[in-house]
């Protein structure tokens, strides 16, 4: 997984070494040999350019193909005596990090997040020239596993979440039509029954024509009690009716499925606060697919903001090598990545952590 | 944030205004806020960046139409240059034909199956389903609910586990119906066995066509995705799906430049006739947050099934208490109201969430505050004085504050339908009103 934004997070970092080596490599070049008071004035190009947030987009394919023409540089070098020498100005960045910027953003990355990742490597590589000079390629490195990192969050141990809290623990599962809940609440199950922990699952899909049926059939596979009612029921009282299971039967987890329903549909998710009223979750957990894009960002928020979420759970992860969206929506919401849905059987299911996944993107060896 | 966006954009086009030459800087800027606002819609990058370039080139170097402004010229560039991404408008023949749904898992082919029986119902044409997902539990049971539903014969057989032997069968159960519609197994490009398995059904059933269903949530993964499929069955028609969530449908977009097919339909609900027929100027105008008209127009006339409300008076401007009387009639048969006002001219205005959840309510006392009115006051709201609207109160047992706020709305929905006049299918005049003028009306 992650396998495309890993090649071009590469390639990028190479050009970034590139660029930054380009500007060691030019500055003796440059006539005037470097004062104190030089370097005071070299720091003002950086503020004058960030007024400039937004790239001149057009001209872009141009630009990402095609390398930075030496001799223009060389003569900027020449007539801005000001800017010259090892400071690394927001010009120099300007190609490799628009470059960035594309990468992140055909990886699924959405429009607000890629402009805040690129902010924040803007504001870590400008200027910082002293530390470039002893290693280019580790400051690039190091800043975009910040970025990363500071957007990722620290993963959630969930079987000793469990061990921690008062059984039966109960976990909601939310999240808009077809990203795969019913899917994840198998899998989980899964893989906390192999974990030894005993598991009931609630049918809170009254709503969705099959979807009783499809847990009833992965539960009957997994050998799990299923607490269900007919189609149409209220979802809330299945769920209680699931907890006082639980409770009687001294059950450990209690998994709450929920028909899929779209954050701007202020009835559906009036329906799913009573469901939590009732229900009192230990854990919600917001599952969403790897291939969204965008949207992926807006129904985050929503769902965070009406129902709230301890953890994300996203699917679909073999579907789209890149993942840009476990970016997007880790940054939106600031909660978790719990798992990695990664396949059609049970045991596709991956427990998150996040240097597992920032070493897999950057590579340890750099 | 994407309120933002559409009024940076409205913003850009507003630069453009009165200009009397093309100018370089606001063509730039307008074209970036563009980029934006596609990407944010989730088109594909690389497609953004071909379709920007040729926008600008064009704005740039096309001389400029006699007697047509600068934003005109540049809004009909932009216009045609996404029109042309769409391809060609998709025919949808009422004869026999049997169609196959290709894919992702989750992204609604087995409600989109329904949907289209019920859509080849109505138009008069027996139908019949066959649920080849023999893979996740309870697709059958899950087709059978909403075929049953609507009397649709179904063939399927969840314990066989062979696709094709359940295809081949099914093909021979509904041979007297006239449209069948196979429903498949989500899969994706990378699972090549399941590529394999729907290329042997494909070769089997012989589908007059193959729709490619697309989550209109679906990023920039939409253009591989496609690419395979259309590869192994060669796509004709695409179909967006949840285009009722706030995504606009931008991978949609990636598939249909991929595969050389266009958008076929657009399901936008969870009820079985949440499905409209695809028109390139509302997904257009909703991607760029403009309202769509025609779509509502379409919709009305086919869920009203005819003569409830006369569409064509009230966009003369003739829009009287009765119409509207009528048009909060028609809103409960039309579904989520927020998916009405999202295609009602009221487009670029940005109503609170708030106003929906009351709205529901608010309808249906301003119904019966109408019930209380005389034929003259309905036909003639300008007759509404102190003593009239105290009499309509009492009568209707509301207060003389709700009845003023009734006609505060009346005046609002006049005016907005007034703005709206004039112009044939495409009026540069209507886009700039929803550009430019539409939050006024707030």
């Amino acid at each position: 997984m992650f396998e495309g934004l890993k090649n071009k997070l590469r390639d990028v970092r190479s050009r970034f070494g590139a660029s930054i080596e380009e500007t060691l490599e030019e500055s003796p070049v440059s006539p005037s040999p470097a004062t104190p008071v030089a370097d005071l004035t070299a720091q003002e190009p950086a503020p004058e350019s960030t007024k400039d947030e937004i790239h001149p987009h057009e001209g872009v394919l141009e630009a990402a193909s095609e390398k930075k023409p030496k001799s223009g540089f060389f003569t900027k070098v020449k007539t801005l005596v000001i800017e010259r020498e090892f400071i690394l100005t927001e010009k120099d960045l300007e190609d490799p990090l628009f470059e960035l910027e594309m990468i992140l953003l055909e990886s699924d990355v959405a429009l607000p997040v890629t402009d805040a990742i690129i902010a924040h490597m803007r504001t870590s590589l400008v200027g910082n020239h002293r530390k470039i000079r002893e290693s280019p390629d580790e400051i690039v490195t190091l800043a975009l596993k910040n970025a990363l990192r500071e957007v990722l969050g620290e993963g959630l141990d969930l079987p000793g979440f469990i061990r921690s809290h008062e059984k039966p623990v109960k976990i909601l599962f939310t999240g808009v039509n077809g990203t795969g809940k019913t899917t994840s609440i198998a899998k989980v199950s899964d893989f906390l029954k192999k974990k030894g922990f005993s598991i009931v699952i609630g049918a809170g899909d009254t709503y969705r024509a099959g979807a009783i049926e499809q847990i009833r059939v992965h539960a009957d596979r997994l050998g799990i009690r299923l607490i269900h009612h007919q189609e149409g029921a209220d979802p809330s009282a299945v769920l209680f009716d699931a907890v006082e299971y639980a409770r009687a039967h001294k059950v450990d987890v209690v998994l709450a499925d929920t028909a899929g329903r779209f954050h701007n549909r202020a009835n559906l998710m009036s329906q799913l606060e009573k469901i939590r009223r009732i229900f009192k979750p230990d854990l919600i957990f917001y599952v969403d697919e790897a291939t969204a894009g965008n949207d992926a960002v807006v129904r985050a928020a929503e769902f965070e903001k009406t129902i709230g979420a301890d953890g994300v759970m996203l699917t679909k992860v073999d579907m789209d090598k890149k993942g840009g969206s476990a970016i997007s929506i880790a940054y939106t919401i600031g909660k978790p990545l719990v798992f990695l849905g990664v396949g059609q059987e049970y045991e596709d299911i991956v427990l998150f952590t996040p240097d597992l996944i920032i070493n897999e993107i950057l590579g340890e060896d750099a | 944030m994407l309120d933002s966006l559409s009024n940076s954009l409205k913003d850009a086009v507003k630069k453009l205004a009165g200009k009397a030459v093309v100018d370089r800087a606001a063509v730039d800027e307008l074209v970036r806020d563009l980029q934006r606002a596609l990407i944010q819609a989730d088109v594909n990058v690389k497609l953004v960046m071909g379709l920007s370039q040729s926008i600008k080139k064009r704005a740039l170097e096309e001389e400029l139409p006699k007697g047509m402004g600068v934003r005109d010229h540049v809004l009909r560039i932009v216009y045609q240059e996404l029109v042309s991404l769409m391809g060609p408008e998709a025919e949808v023949s009422l004869k026999p034909q049997t169609i196959l749904m290709a894919g992702l898992q989750g992204s609604g082919k087995t409600t989109t199956t329904a949907k289209l029986c019920r859509y080849f119902q109505r138009k008069g044409l027996k139908v019949g389903a066959i649920c080849c997902d023999n893979f996740r539990p309870g697709a059958f049971t899950q087709l059978q609910t909403l075929c049953q539903r609507i009397n649709v014969p179904i063939y399927g057989d969840p314990k066989e586990k062979d696709a094709l032997r359940i295809v081949k069968n099914g093909l021979t159960a509904l041979r007297d119906v006239e449209v069948i519609i196979v429903d498949t197994a989500g899969r994706h490009a990378l699972e090549d066995d399941l590529i394999e398995e729907i290329m042997q059904i494909n070769a089997i059933v012989k589908p007059s066509h193959r729709w490619l269903v697309i989550d209109a949530a679906l990023g920039q993964a939409a253009r591989d995705q496609a690419r395979r499929f259309h590869e192994a069955i060669g796509i004709d028609g695409v179909v967006i799906t949840k285009m009722d969530g706030t995504a606009k449908g931008g991978g949609a977009l990636s598939a249909v430049a991929e595969t050389n097919s266009s958008i076929v339909f657009i399901g936008s609900g969870e009820t079985i006739d949440d499905l409209e027929r695809f028109e390139p100027n509302g997904f257009i105008s909703r991607m760029l947050g403009m309202g769509d008209l025609k779509a509502l127009v379409e919709r009305a006339e086919d869920v009203m099934e005819g003569g409830d409300l006369d569409v064509n008076a009230m966009l003369k401007g003739k829009f009287t208490l009765k119409d509207m009387y009528k048009q909060l009639e028609a809103l409960n048969k039309m579904g989520p109201l927020k998916q009405v006002l999202s295609m009602l001219p009221l487009g670029g205005m940005n109503v609170p969430n708030e106003v929906y959840d009351v709205t529901s309510v608010k309808m249906e006392r301003y119904r019966i505050m109408m019930d209380s009115m005389t034929d003259d006051e309905m036909d003639d709201p300008s007759l509404l004085g102190t003593s009239r609207i105290h009499r309509i109160a009492m009568g209707s047992g509301s207060s003389v504050d709700d009845v003023r706020e009734l006609i505060k709305y009346y005046k609002m929905m006049q005016r907005a339908l007034k703005g709206f006049k004039g112009g044939g299918r495409f009026s540069m005049n209507r886009m700039m009103k929803q550009f430019g003028g539409g939050d006024k009306l707030v």
